[in-house]
């Protein structure tokens, strides 16, 4: 059995980002070791010019994508699609949730000002949040938290690639300047 | 999940005070508030007009912006905090989440050049053959002989559910609540406790009753209750 081989058609037979647990689980092998030879074939796939594919991280999961450069040519393929990006709303509060998880609706509500009940019941339904537990305090409110489909839809490999608060601030500090 | 038609309206009463701000280039650390609130009681004037569903958060806002704007009219001590500080730092917070917001915009549009492809609907095919029946094939009858064979079979049983009772109501909350009204419109009040004087014998279930009735004409008919202390008598008085 050549493990890359296995894992190549296993990327292209679920097409969604597929899981290092799930991976482990179908080949009976420690999930560190998996996520190193993932790691290899990331750079083969994207070292190959020659290749249309590249291998994608969102937190624990993998996918398979096209690549960037090939876009336009792709693009004519597409039919016109519906803008599939989020509401000025609903991105708001990802932007909150991303930075202050795991945090409650009322902490939410406090920064912007207004209910936001129906745009996280949103999110959750889209799977870009999820509820991570409760707050150990009066009323016990949940907490919400983001999740792997929310590094995918951002293409991020893992939170960290968020820019720093700190950054953000700045940026704005300047643009306010110019 | 979202139907609402967001062209140029404010997401919250914090974007709207920013947008006045930017607007007037005016320094966020020292808010002429008269101003500005003038400003903003302008543009809710508008949306009325507009006939547009103003949040109960925008108003909220206009109320705090006026306690600011007549807190500066105060004499103040200096070591008193400026009456704007709150709202300029939860502004700025408000502000912060707003940039990050456009931040990861720039990620979900540089994601969009990547193309995957969604699951495939993949099965494994087993060995036993099960009959593939096309929806547009099945009429009722059809459907009516599969519910009865499936009813027929010996390992199907149907749970029987538990019977359920239904009492008979002795008092009503409407009989107390026209009582009440009644006895009001003869004496201007009525004593709770006198009511119950009036029977015998009295159930759980006629007090549970008439309190309901008292909540009932105090909450849609704006009667008044009043009571001197606990657990004394309640007087009830005709709005």
């Amino acid at each position: 059995m050549n493990i890359k081989s296995v894992l190549e058609s296993l990327m292209f037979a679920w097409g969604e980002p597929l899981s290092i647990n799930e991976i482990s689980k179908i080949l009976n092998l420690p999930a560190h070791s998996i996520t190193q030879i993932l790691k290899e074939m990331m750079e083969d796939f994207n070292n190959n010019e020659a290749r249309g594919l590249i291998i994608q991280r969102f937190g624990n999961s993998y996918q398979l994508t096209t690549k960037k450069e090939n876009y336009e040519y792709i693009q004519c393929l597409l039919q016109n699609t519906v803008n599939k990006s989020l509401s000025t709303a609903a991105m708001e509060i990802l932007s909150i949730i991303a930075y202050k998880q795991p945090v409650t609706k009322v902490e939410i509500e406090l920064i912007r000002g207004v209910k936001c009940s129906q745009v996280v019941k949103g999110l959750l339904d889209k799977g870009l949040i999820r509820e991570a537990g409760r707050l150990d305090k009066p009323g016990r409110p949940t907490i919400y938290a983001t999740t792997d489909e929310f590094l995918r839809h951002f293409g991020l490999s893992s939170i960290d690639e968020l820019p720093s608060l700190g950054n953000i601030l700045e940026n704005g500090e300047e643009k306010k300047a110019t | 999940m979202d139907y609402s038609v967001n062209i140029n309206v404010f997401q919250g009463p914090f974007d709207l005070l920013f947008h006045l701000i930017e607007k007037k280039e005016i320094d966020i650390y020292d808010i002429p508030m008269a101003e500005i609130t003038d400003q903003y009681l302008e543009y809710l004037k508008q949306m009325f007009q507009f006939n547009m569903n103003v949040a109960s958060e925008f108003i909220f806002m206009a109320s705090t912006l006026i306690e600011i704007k007549s807190y500066m009219l105060l004499p103040q001590k200096e070591t008193e905090e400026d009456p704007r500080q709150e709202l300029v730092t939860k502004l700025l917070e408000y502000k912060l989440f707003k940039d990050v917001s456009e931040e990861l915009k720039k990620f979900e549009d540089e994601s969009s050049f990547y193309i995957s492809k969604p699951r495939e609907e993949m099965a494994l095919t087993s060995d036993v053959k099960t009959e593939q029946l096309s929806l547009n094939e099945i009429n009722i009858y059809e459907l009516y002989n599969v519910y009865l064979s499936l009813i027929k079979r010996q390992n199907f049983k149907i749970e029987e559910k538990e019977k359920f009772k239904v009492y008979r109501e002795n008092y009503r909350v409407k009989d107390c609540m026209d009582d009440i009204t009644k006895k009001i419109k003869k004496f201007g009040k009525v004593s709770l406790f006198s009511i119950f004087k009036e029977k015998e014998s009295i159930s759980k279930e006629y007090i549970i009753t008439l309190f309901l009735a008292v909540l009932e004409l105090s909450n849609k008919q704006g009667m008044k209750i009043y009571q001197d202390n606990t657990y004394s008598d309640i007087i009830i008085v005709g709005s």
